[in-house]
């Protein structure tokens, strides 16, 4: 380490250390979302345009069936995925966390759907969820002729179908935030439980849990942001359909961003998810910002 | 010191020619974007490539499936600065704004000089034509409105091969008293776009889908005829399979090959698929058009689009590849890999499989050219449709009238 | 500070109590979960496309053969060029190499930072970072062209890196700001107190501390960047195509014929590189290495 380094206060180089986030921050990230909240005003197609026209793009949004479609299905997708991924995360977490015999290879087995592209993934799970190619078929192969399963073709149904793949993608990293954070628990507050005699999955549920909300955080902000963005898995498994029925407003923006070539309605479309997540996020921020500081003194 | 000198010179007038070798190699380089790249397309863009190399150009590829990808690259390359030489496009108005923003190079002096109006048909003409400049070469028509049987399952249920919209109702009732899948479907929303355009153009006829999709005539949208189109439409829900939502097309296509099901209706683009089993054009599976109106080929296809360079050894790279595109050994040859027909009609397409043959008879006479929904509409509005037509299909419960109401509110807040 | 050592924590597992049946059930059964589709990718990949067609997409394949994973690797066609996804993969690992310990090493010093020194604007930056992390980044592609090409690192390998870590960086300071805030301040105090300054305490006392974290870290940059498709393709320019661009071709032909065997070898290939990471990573997992660092 350079001598002259060390001599400069402290506080002075962790801010030089964010000096980088900070120019990324603003050039790349606050310049783009401005360019596109700009463009969202304007009657832009094909290519970025000039010509201002107000808030038209969005009166046309909020009239849109399909955006109203797709900010439903986020919702009832969003809760349930979240939730699913967090619950199933921690129970594989904890599962893995007795030592069990092969923890490498089931550890491996709970992440491998992580690695894979979902163009093929989710081909994967549309044949398993087709009622007459996989899941639906096979059980009324064994004998249960009235055994149905297939949500995929339903229009109320097929939003959960998205989940069931979502879950079975996410759940192996929301499961590794949540053992590395098991792992940096004090191994003390176990032999203190020990000592108290209480029974491990009590100890897990009344005691772990809760101090693995920095964890929990993490991973429910890295699910969220998948949420959101979620595109790739509805292209690869309804293509949206049947219909609109699992339509969403990532895959809303893209379609006419690239395919419909209405730069103006998909910039708004995003502009409006960002302000949703933003007036969403601001008050937890605020109320984090408010504990940072009495933590502090 | 004299053989050092003489080496030096050798070695100094070699480089000097390879220089020239590569200046001439560099000379016609032509970087093209495209989305070809399953086996058929694969070999179908070498005869192009293949030409290209003979005449002395260099062919480099680059290649991105999707066509949204693909055309999102190339438009990319060309606002950014570092425009490809050529890069393809389906035949229509994706690439509109490029001409209005300066950035495309047109090929009206090879058009005039290769007489290409009067060879191909007006209205892909009409589609590459921008400002009387044609601004793209049209490289083949792939018709949109097919339908493809099983012959054997026709055979087997008793039914003969339908010719409208009308007699194919009885056809599919015969094959679903059979006991098999009347109507290989490919639920999703591009697929539901094409099978309504089908039954626009062949009951509606091709007055009514150039009135709904280019003159945007929003009280022909509200009128009876279109209602009966729609209902026409609606009655085939009850010919799919369960499994039909979110099924790829090709998987479909899969399902009348094996003979699970009777038709379907596709692109030509389907022969792919029954070529790689192993069938034959009217051996294993038959090819018509359904028309009420005494006929309609709706045809769709690709083109190439050449941005403004400014090196003159690219221009005349790009020149070179145009010329070649519409060559008639070119042409067949293409045509032969790809399974669309050639956009020239004026060559002999007896090396072609006997549903491109039909085709080409059809399309001898103008009337029966159908411009495809692309070639009429923005992408922006062909989108708009897509969405309410899906709704419809997937809706039982929407009747004709609201679907009616919705297209014309849709083509109303277009115009 | 002492070494660490690995302790086993927890009770000694006894043979066999219904609790412990309990979990091994729990993990069988959300194994079969995770592993079927896997098996029909598999034996869809050893399949011929004749027996695919017939759609039983549960049976084991009649005769099993790797032709499908030979033609994926070497013969498939991407486009003119009929070679695989061969073609690409130095380019990924070249990709890969750079990138992710770029994003990582800025991600994770941007995060300390934010975590235990009090910045000015530490919390706004932070927030702005969380909110931003949510837009879909293909709007900023247009953008980052645009400003790419005036600075000259358009179509390059220092392009797509610089992507990379642009892109990671709300994902990687979230991740270990808040690990790092939850370690326990006595740790920072003390070291402080001894002397050390910001770079000391981030090398020597806090990264050692956060190779839980770090595992998960590389999970997700390998992961992201090694099946990143639409940066590479628009940022790295035509001679670094990462191999993703290719098993695009091979898989997602709009009006060709699928093979949908030599798809599924394709995906399953391209996605051995971040498995043999997750598997390895496996060393890591270990617990206690915070535990214990705070009585030394």
């Amino acid at each position: 380490m350079p001598a002259r380094l060390l001599r400069l206060p402290s506080r002075f180089v962790a801010t030089l250390a964010l000096a980088p986030a900070f120019a990324v921050m603003l050039v790349v990230y606050i310049g783009a979302t401005g360019w596109t909240i700009w463009i969202s005003l304007t009657n832009s197609r094909m290519l970025p345009g000039n010509v201002f026209v107000g808030l038209r793009q969005y009166e046309s949004l909020f009239a849109n069936e399909r955006w109203q479609v797709s900010v439903h299905n986020l919702i009832i997708f969003g809760s349930l995925f979240v939730l699913a991924s967090l619950a199933l995360g921690f129970l594989l977490a904890v599962a893995i966390d007795q030592r069990v015999r092969g923890e490498s290879l089931l550890r491996s087995l709970y992440l491998y759907p992580f690695s894979m592209s979902f163009v093929v993934t989710g081909l994967v799970w549309q044949w398993l969820l087709n009622p007459t190619l996989g899941i639906e078929k096979l059980v009324r192969g064994l004998g249960f002729e009235a055994f149905r399963f297939d949500w995929i073709v339903q229009q109320d149904m097929a939003v959960y179908t998205l989940v069931i793949a979502a879950v079975w993608h996410a759940s192996g990293l929301a499961m590794a935030i949540l053992l590395a954070g098991l792992r940096g628990i004090d191994e003390d507050i176990w032999k203190a439980a020990r000592v108290d005699g209480l029974k491990t999955w009590r100890v897990y549920v009344s005691i772990i849990a809760p101090m693995l909300g920095a964890s929990f955080a993490t991973a429910a902000v890295l699910l969220s942001t998948a949420v959101v963005r979620l595109y790739d898995l509805v292209v690869a498994m309804t293509n949206g359909g049947p219909g609109l029925a699992s339509e969403v407003p990532a895959k809303f923006v893209m379609d006419h961003l690239f395919e419909r070539q209405n730069l103006g309605l998909a910039t708004a479309a995003a502009t409006t998810m960002l302000i949703t997540v933003a007036a969403v996020a601001a008050p937890f921020l605020y109320w984090q910002s408010k504990r940072q500081r009495l933590l502090a003194r | 010191m004299m053989r050092r000198t003489a080496a030096a010179a050798v070695a100094l007038l070699w480089s000097f020619g390879a220089n020239v070798q590569e200046l001439k190699a560099q000379e016609l380089k032509a970087e093209v974007i495209h989305w070809w790249t399953s086996g058929g397309e694969s070999a179908a863009l070498k005869v192009i490539a293949t030409e290209f190399t003979k005449a002395g150009g260099v062919w480099i590829d680059n290649a991105v499936a999707g066509g949204v990808n693909a055309r999102a690259a190339a438009i990319n390359r060309t606002i950014g600065g570092d425009p490809p030489t050529a890069m393809q496009f389906n035949t229509g108005k994706q690439f509109d704004e490029l001409v209005e923003a300066g950035l495309l190079t047109d090929v009206e002096a090879l058009a005039t000089e290769g007489k290409w109006r009067s060879l191909i048909p007006e209205a892909i003409a009409k589609a590459t034509t921008r400002d009387g400049k044609m601004y793209a070469v049209p490289i083949n028509i792939h018709g949109q409105n097919w339908l493809f049987y099983n012959k054997a399952v026709l055979e087997k249920a008793g039914a003969a091969e339908p010719t409208n919209w009308t007699d194919v109702f009885v056809t599919l009732d015969k094959v679903k008293a059979a006991g098999l899948i009347p109507l290989a479907f490919s639920g999703t929303k591009t697929w539901e776009r094409n099978l309504f355009n089908a039954v626009l153009a062949g009951k509606g006829g091709p007055e009514m889908f150039e009135g709904i999709y280019g003159k945007r005539d929003a009280a022909l949208a509200a009128s009876l005829e279109f209602k009966d189109v729609a209902e026409t439409y609606a009655k085939l829900r009850g010919y799919v399979d369960v499994g039909s939502p979110g099924r790829n097309w090709n998987d479909a296509t899969s399902l009348v090959i094996q003979g699970k099901a009777g038709m379907q209706v596709m692109g030509d683009w389907a022969k792919g698929e029954f070529v790689a089993a192993g069938q034959t054009a009217g051996k294993e599976y038959g090819c018509t058009v359904l028309s009420d109106k005494g006929g309609g080929y709706v045809m769709g296809g690709d083109v190439f689009a050449f941005p403004k360079l400014k090196d003159p050894a690219r221009t005349k790279a790009q020149v070179l590849l145009a010329k070649i595109m519409l060559e008639p050994e070119t042409q067949i040859a293409f045509a032969q890999k790809k399974g669309s027909i050639p956009v020239r009609l004026d060559l002999d397409t007896s090396s072609l499989d006997l549903c491109a043959q039909k085709a080409m008879k059809w399309l001898a006479d103008k009337n029966q050219q159908i411009p495809a929904q692309e070639l009429l509409s923005p992408p922006d509005l062909t989108g708009a449709v897509e969405d309410a037509i899906s709704q419809y299909w997937n809706t039982p419960s929407m009747s004709a009238d609201a679907f009616s109401a919705k297209v014309a509110s849709i083509l109303k807040a277009s115009n | 500070m002492g070494s660490v050592a690995i302790e086993p924590q927890g009770r000694k597992p006894r043979h066999m109590t219904p609790a412990r049946i309990g979990i091994y059930a729990f993990l069988v059964i959300t194994a079969l979960f995770f592993a079927v589709p896997l098996y029909v990718m598999i034996v869809t990949s050893l399949k011929t496309m004749d027996e695919i067609r017939l759609g039983q997409i549960l049976s084991l394949p009649l005769h099993p053969s790797l032709d499908a994973w030979r033609k994926a690797w070497s013969s498939a066609c991407t486009g003119l060029n009929c070679n695989g996804m061969q073609v690409g993969f130095l380019n990924s690992v070249k990709i890969l190499i750079v990138s992710v310990p770029a994003s990582i090493l800025v991600g994770s010093v941007t995060g300390y930072a934010l975590s235990f020194w009090r910045v000015r604007g530490a919390t706004l930056l932070f927030g702005a970072m969380l909110v931003v992390a949510f837009i879909p980044y293909q709007l900023f592609i247009y953008p980052l062209v645009r400003v790419f090409s005036v600075i000259g690192i358009n179509n390059s390998l220092i392009g797509i890196v610089v992507v990379h870590t642009i892109f990671g960086l709300p994902t990687m300071t979230l991740l270990f700001r808040n690990y790092f805030a939850a370690l326990p301040t006595e740790l920072f105090k003390a070291a402080r107190v001894d002397g050390a300054g910001f770079l000391r305490v981030y090398w020597s006392i806090m990264m050692p501390m956060a190779m839980p974290i770090l595992v998960v870290a590389m999970i997700l940059q390998v992961t992201g960047i090694w099946n990143d498709f639409i940066l590479g393709l628009v940022f790295a320019g035509r001679e670094n195509l990462p191999m993703t661009v290719q098993l695009n071709n091979i898989v997602n032909t709009t009006q060709g014929e699928r093979a949908y065997n030599v798809d599924m070898a394709a995906t399953m290939l391209t996605a051995l590189v971040p498995l043999i990471v997750y598997f390895g990573s496996g060393r890591w997992f270990v617990r206690g290495i915070a535990a214990g660092a705070v009585k030394g």
